[in-house]
C-alpha cells in the first residue's frame, strides 16, 4: 500500500491528485486505481482446483478468481451471505434453491460465458466423489439446469445450512466445464479459465503471488486494483515485517497479543476475535495402551485446562465445551468432565491396573502447540503419566493419521490438533464420523449413535432440536475418552488502520471485499 | 609430543593467556554441568504458568520462560545436556576413527584404500542435510543427535590418525620395533597410539563446541533433544518466540553458547601450542 509522502515531490503529487479528483464527475467511480493490497499469508498454494483445495491461500486465490453463486461476510458480522453470482437464489421448497445467474458473468480465455451448466458441472463433479469437500455436497441430489443462466439445485432431503456449508466457497467456487475437462477434468497451479473480479497474474514460489484486478469483472469492483500475498510462515518475523511496511494485514501470533496493545505499530489497528478454529487433543482408542476407557479418563481428569490456557494463550480464550464454537446458538453449556481431578485420575489409572504408563505426544512444532504440549506432560505427570512429546514438521504430520500413508495411524497415541471450522455445527462435527477414520477422525471413534445423530442434525429445522442433537453428539465424544476440548483459539490479526478487512468464517481475509476506510 | 596432562604441558597451557582463560571456562562449564543439581535454584522442569515471562529479578536472576520456569535453572541444566551430548558424541566418534585411522594407517594397502573411499564418502555428504535426514527417518532426540555428530565426525579423525600412522610407520623406532619382532598389537598399543593421540585430543576439544552448536541449533529447531530437557537451543528458541515482551531470554540463552564456544576454542589453540611448541613460537605476541 502506498505511504502518504511528506516531502515536496510527494505533496505535489497529493495535491494534483485532489485537483483532478475535485474536477471529475460525482459519480466517477475511481475504486482505488492503482492502489495495492499486500496480505501476508503463512505457505504457498498447492491446488487451485476447488475440488483438492486444502486451505489458505488455495482457498483464498479461487475467492478472487472464480465465481460463487453467494458471498459470505465478515464473521465479526455474524456471516451473513448475500447473493454474488447469481442475481437471484431462492428456496423454492426445502429440497430445491433456484438460481439465476448474474448477465455478463464471462470466462477468461476465450471459454465464453458462466453458464448453468457449470454451475451443475462444478458441484456435481464434487458431490459424492473423494474431495476432501464432498460432505458440502452431502445432500446435493442433482442440478437440473433450465437455461444458460438458471437452474435449480436438488436436495435429497431439507438441509437448511446447505447455501451458507456448501456455496460460498471451497467447492462452491464454479469452474468452466469446457476449460476443465479440456485440462483432463482437474487442474492443480493454473486455473483453466477464470471469472472473478481478479485474474492470477504471477507466481514467485514461496515468496509471493501477484493478482491483478479483471478487466472483464462486471459485478462489484473490489477497491484494490492489485492484490499481493507475501508468503512469511513465521509470526515473529511477519510482525516485524509489517512494521517495516511490507505488508498490510497479517495474522499474529496469540503471545504476540500483550506486546502489540501495549506498543501498538503507528497507524496500525489489531483484530482481536474469536475464530473457528478449534483445538483438541486426540485420545486415539484404537492405541494398545488406551484401549481401556479407565485409562482415557484418566487423561481427561489429570489434564489442566487453566495452566494450558494462561500458559499457551496468555488467557485470550476460554476452555471449549466442544467442536461447536462457543459463539454459536448450538454451544453445548459444559463439559461433562469441567473439573481437573488429579485423585481420580490416579484412582482410575489404579483401577485400570496400569502403572508406569508413558504415551507419545505428538505436537506441531510452532511455539503455541509446542506449549501445550509441555504443559499437557506436566499436568499428566502428576497422576502418574509419562509424555514423551514427539515434535512433528508439518508435512509429516499430516501423513501420520493418513490411512493411505500406512498402518502407523493405527498406533498414534495423543495427538494435539486444531481445525478450522465452519459456520453450521455439522461443517464441524462432519470430521468425526466413522468414515473419517485414518482421515480426520484420528481418535478412532466409531460410533453409530454419532452417524445416526449427524444425519438427523443435518436435516433437523427445529433449532431447539437441533442444539440438543448436536449436545448429544459432543456428549458421545467427550464420553468415548477419545478427546479433550482444548478452546476456540483467538483470532489475531494487525492491518493498517486505513483497512476495513473482512475476515471469513473459515479465518481467511477477502481481499475481494477489502476495502479503504 | 608431551602427552596432554603432562606438567610441561599444563603449565605451558597456563602461560597462554588464552589458554589458561579457555581451561577457566571450560571448568566453569564442566563444574555448572557436573554441579546442575546443587547450582540450580529451581527444578528447571517445573512449571508455573501464573509467573511466565518475568523478568529479572531476585527470586529469579535471569526470569522465567514462557510456561513460567527458570531461565537460569534452566541453563545451568543445559550445561549437562550442551556437556554430555558433545562430550560422548566426540568421544565415541573419536574412539571409532582412531581404530580406523590405526588400521588404514598401518593395516595392508587395500584396507587402507577401501577405508578412505568410505571415509572420504561420508564426509562429502553436507553435515546438515545428514543430520535432517537421519532425524527424519529415526526422529528427533538426544540419541538421534549422537549419532549424527558420531557419523558426521569419524571421518576427519580417521583421516588424521590415518595422516600421522602413516608418516609414524616409517619412523626409526617403529622399524627397530619391528626388527626386534615386536607384534603389531604391541606397536600400535604401546608405540602408536601414544604419539597419535595428541593431535587428536587437540582435534576433539575444538569439536566440541561444534557440536554444542548443532546441538543447539538443532534443539532450536525443534529437532535436537526433546522438552522438557532443558538444553541451550531450545531456551533460545523459547526466548525468541518471546523477544518482544522478553529479550533478556535471548541474551541470557545465548551468552553461554558464546562463552562454551569462545573456551573450547581457546583451550584447544591453548593445547596446540602447549604441545607443540614449534606451533607456538611462529605464533604472533
Amino acid at each position: 500500500m502506498t505511504k502518504w509522502r511528506t516531502d515536496r515531490r510527494g505533496f505535489l503529487q497529493t495535491a494534483g491528485a485532489t485537483l483532478a479528483n475535485l474536477t471529475l464527475p460525482a459519480n466517477f467511480a475511481w475504486a482505488a486505481e492503482g492502489e495495492t493490497l499486500r496480505l501476508r499469508v503463512t505457505a504457498d498454494f498447492q491446488v487451485l482446483d476447488p475440488k483438492g483445495i486444502i486451505g489458505e491461500l488455495d482457498e483464498i486465490i479461487p475467492r478472487c478468481t472464480q465465481v460463487t453463486l453467494v458471498r459470505l461476510g465478515d464473521m465479526r458480522d455474524g456471516n451473513t451471505w448475500q447473493p454474488w453470482g447469481a442475481e437471484k437464489i431462492d428456496w423454492i421448497d426445502p429440497t430445491k434453491i433456484a438460481f439465476t445467474l448474474r448477465e455478463g458473468l464471462v470466462w477468461s480465455n476465450g471459454f465464453g460465458p458462466v453458464t448453468a451448466e457449470d454451475v451443475k458441472y462444478s458441484f456435481e463433479r464434487i458431490a459424492h466423489s473423494d474431495s476432501a469437500w464432498a460432505y458440502q455436497f452431502e445432500k446435493l441430489d442433482h442440478v437440473e439446469v433450465i437455461d444458460a443462466r438458471s437452474g435449480i439445485l436438488h436436495l435429497s432431503e431439507a438441509f437448511a445450512p446447505f447455501i451458507i456449508i456448501a456455496l460460498p466457497y471451497y467447492g462452491g467456487n464454479i469452474v468452466c466445464k469446457a476449460a476443465v475437462e479440456a485440462a483432463g477434468g482437474s487442474y492443480t497451479t493454473q486455473a483453466p479459465a477464470e471469472c472473478g473480479p481478479y485474474r492470477f497474474a504471477a507466481w514467485e514460489q514461496n515468496q509471493k503471488v501477484t493478482l491483478t484486478a479483471n478487466p472483464d469483472w462486471t459485478g462489484l469492483k473490489p477497491a484494490f486494483s492489485t492484490v499481493e500475498f507475501y508468503i512469511v510462515g513465521d509470526d515473529q518475523a511477519a510482525q516485524l515485517a509489517y512494521e517495516a511496511d511490507a505488508f498490510d494485514f497479517t495474522r499474529l501470533a496469540v503471545s504476540a497479543t500483550k506486546q502489540v496493545t501495549a506498543a501498538m505499530p503507528e497507524g496500525a489497528s489489531l483484530i482481536q476475535a474469536q475464530s473457528t478454529r478449534y483445538a483438541w487433543l486426540t485420545i486415539n482408542i484404537n492405541a494398545e495402551p488406551l484401549k481401556d476407557l479407565r485409562v482415557r479418563q484418566a487423561i481427561q481428569y489429570a489434564y489442566d485446562s487453566d495452566a494450558v490456557l494462561l500458559g499457551a494463550y496468555d488467557g485470550l480464550a476460554a476452555r471449549s465445551t466442544g467442536v461447536v464454537a462457543p459463539t454459536s446458538p448450538f454451544t453445548r453449556a459444559t463439559n461433562l468432565i469441567a473439573t481437573r481431578d488429579v485423585e481420580k485420575a490416579k484412582a482410575l489409572l489404579a483401577e485400570a491396573g496400569v502403572s508406569d504408563l508413558t504415551l507419545q505426544l505428538v505436537a506441531l512444532t510452532d511455539s503455541t502447540t509446542q506449549a501445550i504440549a509441555q504443559i499437557i506432560q506436566a499436568s499428566l505427570a502428576e497422576a502418574g503419566i509419562t509424555v514423551e512429546i514427539q515434535p512433528t514438521e508439518d508435512a509429516a504430520y499430516w501423513s501420520l493419521g493418513d490411512k493411505t500413508a500406512g498402518d502407523g495411524y493405527k498406533s498414534l497415541e495423543l495427538v494435539l490438533m486444531n481445525f478450522s471450522g465452519g459456520i453450521d455445527p455439522t461443517e464441524n462435527l462432519v470430521w468425526f464420523r466413522p468414515d473419517q477414520i485414518g482421515v480426520n477422525n484420528w481418535s478412532f471413534f466409531d460410533s453409530p449413535d454419532f452417524e445416526t445423530l449427524y444425519q438427523k442434525g443435518l436435516v433437523e429445522q427445529d433449532e431447539s432440536k437441533r442444539k440438543a442433537i448436536f449436545n448429544q453428539m459432543e456428549d458421545l465424544m467427550e464420553s468415548s475418552g477419545g478427546f479433550i476440548f482444548i478452546c476456540f483459539e483467538p483470532y489475531i490479526a494487525l492491518h493498517d488502520s486505513t483497512l476495513k478487512p473482512v475476515i471469513l468464517a473459515d479465518g481467511q481475509p477477502d481481499p475481494v471485499m477489502f476495502t479503504r476506510v | 609430543m608431551p602427552w596432554p596432562t603432562s606438567p610441561r604441558a599444563l603449565k605451558a597451557l597456563l602461560a597462554d593467556p588464552m589458554g589458561a582463560m579457555g581451561l577457566v571456562l571450560v571448568s566453569l562449564f564442566v563444574i555448572m554441568a557436573l554441579a546442575a543439581p546443587i547450582l540450580a535454584p529451581y527444578d528447571p522442569l517445573a512449571l508455573n504458568v501464573r509467573a511466565k515471562l518475568q523478568g529479572l529479578s531476585w527470586a529469579h536472576w535471569l526470569g522465567t520462560d514462557q510456561l513460567g520456569r527458570d531461565t537460569l535453572s534452566r541453563l545451568i541444566f543445559g550445561a549437562r545436556t550442551a556437556l554430555s551430548i558433545s562430550v560422548t558424541a566426540t568421544g565415541i566418534a573419536g574412539a571409532i576413527g582412531l581404530l580406523l585411522g590405526l588400521i588404514a594407517g598401518y593395516g595392508p594397502r587395500w584396507l587402507d584404500a577401501v577405508l578412505v573411499l568410505v571415509l572420504d564418502s561420508v564426509n562429502a555428504l553436507p553435515m546438515m542435510m545428514l543430520a535432517l535426514a537421519i532425524i527424519t527417518v529415526i526422529g528427533p532426540g538426544t540419541f538421534t543427535l549422537i549419532l549424527v555428530v558420531v557419523l558426521v565426525s569419524i571421518p576427519s579423525y580417521a583421516r588424521l590418525i590415518r595422516a600421522q600412522t602413516l608418516s609414524l610407520r616409517r619412523a626409526e623406532f617403529i622399524l627397530a620395533e619391528r626388527a626386534i619382532g615386536a607384534s603389531t598389537p604391541r606397536i600400535l598399543l604401546r608405540h602408536l597410539l601414544p604419539n597419535v593421540l595428541g593431535p587428536l585430543v587437540i582435534v576433539l576439544s575444538m569439536d566440541i563446541p561444534v557440536v554444542i552448536m548443532l546441538e543447539a541449533g538443532l534443539s532450536y529447531l525443534n529437532l535436537g533433544v526433546k522438552p522438557p530437557m532443558p538444553s541451550w537451543g531450545n531456551v533460545l528458541y523459547d526466548g525468541y518466540t518471546s523477544i518482544r515482551t522478553s529479550p533478556t531470554l535471548v541474551i541470557a540463552a545465548g551468552a553461554p553458547l558464546v562463552l562454551a564456544t569462545l573456551g573450547f576454542t581457546f583451550l584447544g589453540e591453548g593445547l596446540r601450542d602447549a604441545l607443540d611448541p614449534r606451533l607456538a613460537s611462529t605464533r604472533p605476541r
